[in-house]
């Protein structure tokens, strides 16, 4: 489970995330919504703990982590906490397989079975020669999703994984998701897709400046209970 | 009348010796630039206002001094003023070295600058090590970003040590005037020299060329 309790995170003075409190829980899907520029990629920045908050505290099970910090942590949330980032990063001279591979130091042969079962479910089987930039878009996020997924993570955070992908496309990613819900682990998705997140989603987080407005399950978007998320809606 | 061919034949020796004085003045400015420069470079981004800025200041003030210039005056007026006198080839190579230093280490804090943090933070979320994170992902990618602009400076520098004949180095292109001066063929032995320098620089311009679209594609990407 993570657990953020009054998270702030400011840059130049501008509070980004103004007190953020949230829990997050394996076997489940959290979608975290709201306008450009609220605050979702450096929340999630922040719970992977790439960035540290200015203040408040974070539990990632039995970890805690409480900011700010003058010593180094001893251990970090990820790679247990990964996340698939909105431009997905794929390492430009390697191939999606060494992509893929890289970060495993020990590659025997249940981490092979591993990498056969995730490129042939993540249908990328026949890709893994190419490079990045020789992939499609679709393809190379799910490259991306199998990179973090080799290292078996237990909680997941996706910023904007559909932005690009067409209908096809994002049916394959909600099964994916569905699978990664059963084997029980935590997922956050940043998302604008509002059909997307009612297929998804167990829990719904609406963040709007630097705050989460609005948490609940899939009814808040059919029964907004502020004004903020009527309008965002369009109610 | 004797071919421009028998012109080189007759006068090979002095055109090795030419020749060798020239390649002695660019390995001394490869070697030195590539590793000074390159240290600087690296050392311009750790450190940036007691490295980064007086390399970046003294190359960009460097940038504005012509060449030729910047020979006459560290050959006479230095060493006047210094009350010394240095072997020309020595100060050539002293030029073009500071030259090369200041364009290589440019060259190379760009490359370490301008590579994506985001490759180095998917890296790190992915658990890799130092280790790793330095030698499989920083040095490749900003190897791959530096080594077009690095070949072509060096290609540039070769170019440049012509410059030296103007101090009385006995390289290549002195020893070509000088035959000029025996033979009255410039327009041959100029054209040869030339052929003789676009083999060595055109092969070395098209492998900069190839990398820099290879690999410029690849991280285009970002």
């Amino acid at each position: 489970m993570i657990v953020a309790d009054k998270i702030v995170k400011s840059y130049n003075g501008n509070k980004i995330l103004n007190e953020i409190s949230l829990e997050l829980n394996r076997g489940e899907i959290s979608v975290l919504f709201g306008p450009s520029g609220c605050g979702k990629t450096t929340l999630c920045r922040n719970l992977t703990m790439l960035e540290y908050p200015d203040s408040g505290t974070l539990k990632v099970d039995e970890q805690f982590y409480q900011f700010p910090s003058k010593n180094n942590f001893p251990v970090m949330p990820f790679p247990k906490v990964n996340m698939v980032f909105q431009q997905l990063f794929l390492w430009p001279h390697l191939t999606n397989e060494q992509n893929i591979k890289l970060a495993i130091n020990d590659f025997n042969k249940e981490k092979n079975e591993r990498f056969e079962y995730l490129t042939k479910l993540l249908k990328i089987d026949d890709i893994l020669t190419q490079y990045p930039n020789e992939s499609s878009l679709g393809q190379k996020q799910r490259v991306a999703i199998a990179r973090v997924l080799i290292l078996d993570p237990e909680f997941i955070f996706f910023d904007e994984m559909t932005s690009a992908l067409d209908i096809v496309q994002t049916n394959n990613i909600v099964k994916i998701l569905l699978k990664l819900k059963d084997v029980g682990m935590g997922i956050l998705i940043i998302t604008h897709n509002i059909n997307f997140m009612e297929r998804v989603a167990d829990k719904l987080l609406f963040m709007y400046d630097g705050k989460i407005i609005e948490t609940g399950n899939k009814n808040i978007i059919k029964k907004p209970q502020t004004e903020i998320l009527k309008k965002f809606l369009g109610i | 009348m004797e071919s421009v061919f028998e012109i080189i034949y007759k006068y090979r020796d002095a055109f090795a010796g030419g020749l060798f004085v020239t390649l002695k003045l660019c390995l001394i400015t490869w070697i030195v630039g590539l590793v000074v420069g390159g240290s600087l470079g690296i050392l311009s981004v750790k450190w940036k206002k007691a490295i980064g800025i007086p390399v970046r200041s003294f190359s960009f003030i460097l940038s504005g001094i012509p060449i030729l210039v910047f020979l006459y005056w560290l050959h006479y007026p230095a060493q006047t003023l210094l009350n010394i006198v240095v072997d020309p080839f020595y100060t050539a190579s002293a030029m073009l070295t500071i030259l090369n230093i200041f364009a290589v280490s440019d060259i190379v804090r760009g490359g370490i600058e301008n590579l994506p943090n985001q490759y180095i933070e998917v890296a790190k979320i992915c658990g890799l090590s130092n280790k790793k994170r330095l030698f499989k992902i920083e040095f490749p990618l900003i190897f791959r970003h530096i080594f077009p602009p690095l070949l072509i400076t060096q290609v540039n520098m070769l170019h440049m040590s012509l410059f030296a004949s103007l101090i009385s180095v006995e390289e290549i292109f002195r020893v070509t005037q000088r035959v000029i001066s025996i033979e009255y063929k410039p327009v041959e032995i100029y054209t040869a020299l030339g052929i003789f320098f676009l083999l060595i620089s055109l092969p070395l311009n098209g492998i900069a060329l190839y990398f820099k679209h290879k690999y410029g594609r690849n991280l285009s990407e970002r």
